[in-house]
């Protein structure tokens, strides 16, 4: 059970950090998200990731624009604002840093 | 061939299966019940249910299908994942895999359960809801039927009112199972596995007795429910009209007396015997928890009666839950207060004290009733009684017992030889009280009034308490000693305190005397005083004899 929670709370830690910079690659729909994150194993269900969207999005970090769909109603496509892609490039260097830091953290044990 | 429901999801139409369209609805209400906390609830579920709608149109477009299907759902709520996904992923402490164990913590609602069924399947479905033993249902249900049959209407109410789990989605809702797929699947295996136990045939074997009935009271009521449902449901709409223009009546009558109580304040009602044994906020506390105890169940009764004439028979669970706790706090106060009241009347204490009287000069003495109204100075400046009746005497008229209303204030009167020459009324006080100080003080706190007038003796109807004692039992016993051969002439307005019937001494007496009843002390008691009846001597007799045996000579 330990080892479950800190898996869950290592995840937890980087999802949005991983949501924007998957959104900074250009303008995304929801559903690309997830399929990046199902592949890295951060996400299992999509009804996840709404919630967190709405948060970025009302902190000021991302916007969206609605799109016409040929399959259902129009979509939200999100992009970054600039204040979302200044808090990547934080987020960018403090990641650098985590893996320098837990990078030497393993070395030492290896 | 299954009938399908037509739905818009945020302006696209589908065409959805009716059990698909059940799991679908439970869901939807899961997740807007999850963000409804949220400040953007309305922002993510429109998310979620424009995604829906796209799931389902690429579905419909892959299998180039028109309607959606119950696996379809499963399929797109797997995808999106339930509540219980979206709360692991929120909160901090729990595991994404520690929450597939609680299937039974999910929403349950109520309905009734045709797969347990004894009667009609309430009390399995009630059972369910309370995730608890059918068996413990029922028993209350029969214990009910004892009083007053009152089980027996509400089974049928509720019978009436609350709906059959007819789809799988219903079921699960019953038995609160996730409506996900592995929901799906457990409910799906248990249905699989009963079906190879045949538990159903086996209880027709072993209880063939109780089945039939059940069946045969099942199939009627099933009937009478199409009757009623049908064309012939007028009926029942003015049955349940009737009932509930009754349960309105019984509520207004019972919003009435409440404001009766209420409107008589601190004056008239708390001098009335059960409200006198109380303080006045206690009573407000009785007068508020017996409208409480009675008004809930009535409210219900009403809400279920315009469920089944409405067709709408939802019972709201929040509001259910909430009137059941103010009820059972209700009775919980009642109780409580209840047990305060008694603890009130645990010991009891008697205080005599003895007055002496004088012997009157021609050892006669007149037991009268002092009916006289007594008026405390407040009552009688309120009244203003020396303007309007100057003069006059106030009766006490409260006769035939009517002091009752004051509670049981009990003066009794016994008359008893007296050893010495001096005749003595002894007052024995008792009451009772929280403990033996309470209860002597209760005692202490009683008055009564005895005016001895030469040869008259003047007994009250009833004991007073003074301001501001509570009815404890007060209660006064008077022994009134007098010498042997005493006389006594006893007013039979008396008779309610004494002993005996004046009234039956009265008669016997020759001459009736007008002040009452004449009795004489005698050694083993007191006695009705008889006047000797003039003897006939024996010689009269004979006489009378002779001459009706001369007289029967004659006529031979």
């Amino acid at each position: 059970m330990i080892v479950e929670n800190t898996q869950t709370q290592m995840r937890k830690g980087i999802l949005e950090y991983c949501i924007l910079s998957i959104i900074a690659k250009g303008e995304t729909y929801a559903s690309d998200i997830i399929a990046e994150l199902k592949k890295a194993q951060l996400l299992v269900v999509e009804g996840t990731l709404y919630p967190l969207l709405t948060r970025l999005k009302n902190n000021g970090l991302l916007t969206y624009n609605w799109v016409e769909s040929v399959s259902g109603p129009p979509r939200k496509y999100y992009v970054l604002s600039d204040e979302g892609r200044n808090v990547l490039e934080q987020l960018d260097k403090t990641w650098q840093e985590l893996v320098y830091a837990v990078q030497t953290a393993i070395g030492d044990r290896k | 061939m299954n009938k399908t429901i037509i739905i818009n999801i945020n302006g696209i139409v589908f065409h959805i299966e009716e059990d698909a369209y059940d799991v679908l609805k439970l869901y939807m209400t899961d997740v807007k019940r999850h963000f409804s906390t949220s400040a953007d609830s309305l922002e993510i579920t429109t998310d979620i249910e424009n995604r829906i709608a796209e799931m389902f149109n690429e579905i419909l477009a892959s299998q180039s299908k028109q309607v959606i299907v119950e696996q379809d759902v499963k399929l797109v709520i797997e995808q999106m994942g339930s509540v219980e996904d979206f709360e692991s992923a929120e909160s901090d402490t729990k595991a994404p895999g520690s929450s597939s164990y609680t299937y039974n913590t999910e929403r349950r609602r109520l309905f009734r359960d045709p797969d347990d069924h004894l009667v009609s399947g309430v009390a399995a479905g009630i059972a369910n809801y309370f995730d608890i033993p059918a068996v413990w249902i029922r028993l209350a249900f029969v214990i009910f039927l004892c009083v007053a049959g009152s089980g027996f209407f509400l089974y049928v109410i509720l019978w009436m009112v609350i709906p059959k789990a007819l789809s799988r989605a219903d079921r699960m809702a019953m038995k609160g199972e996730k409506q996900d797929l592995k929901g799906f699947k457990k409910s799906f295996e248990e249905e699989l596995s009963s079906v190879k136990e045949n538990p159903h045939n086996f209880q027709h074997e072993a209880r063939p007795f109780v089945y039939k009935t059940r069946d045969f009271i099942g199939d009627f009521f099933d009937h009478l429910g199409v009757f009623l449902k049908g064309a012939g449901s007028l009926l029942g709409k003015i049955i349940a009209g009737g009932i509930l223009l009754g349960c309105f009546g019984l509520a207004i009558t019972l919003i009435v007396v409440v404001i009766m109580f209420l409107a008589f304040g601190k004056t008239d009602i708390y001098h009335i015997f059960p409200f006198n044994i109380v303080n006045h906020n206690t009573n407000l506390v009785f007068i508020a928890g017996g409208f409480l105890l009675l008004a809930i169940p009535l409210t219900a009764i009403i809400l279920l009666i315009i469920g089944f004439l409405f067709r709408n028979a939802s019972f709201n669970r929040s509001v259910g839950t909430t009137l059941l706790c103010v009820w059972l706090a209700a009775l919980g106060a009642v109780v409580y207060y209840g047990v305060r009241a008694s603890v009130d009347f645990r010991e009891g204490a008697r205080l005599n004290t003895t007055i002496n009287i004088k012997a009157p000069a021609n050892n006669t003495y007149y037991l009268q009733l002092n009916d006289a109204k007594y008026l405390s100075n407040e009552d009688s400046t309120r009244l203003r009684i020396k303007e309007r009746f100057n003069g006059m005497v106030i009766l006490d008229d409260d006769f035939n017992g009517n002091d009752e209303m004051d509670g049981p204030n009990r003066v009794s009167i016994d008359i008893e030889k007296s050893d010495v020459q001096q005749p003595v009324l002894v007052e024995s006080f008792t009451a009772r009280g929280r403990d033996y100080e309470d209860a002597l003080t209760n005692t202490k706190n009683i008055t009564y009034r005895f005016i001895q007038k030469d040869s008259i003796l003047k007994f009250d109807r009833h004991l007073e308490r003074t301001s501001g004692t509570l009815w404890r039992g007060q209660d006064l016993h008077l022994t009134l000693k007098v010498p042997l051969n005493s006389k006594l002439v006893i007013d039979p307005k008396l008779d309610v305190n004494i002993g005996f019937n004046p009234y039956d001494c009265q008669e016997k007496n020759k001459p009736l005397n007008p002040l009452g009843a004449r009795y004489i002390m005698k050694e083993n008691g007191i006695d009705c005083d008889i006047p000797p009846v003039p003897q006939a001597t024996i010689d009269s007799l004979r006489r009378q004899e002779v001459a009706d045996s001369l007289k029967n000579a004659n006529q031979q």
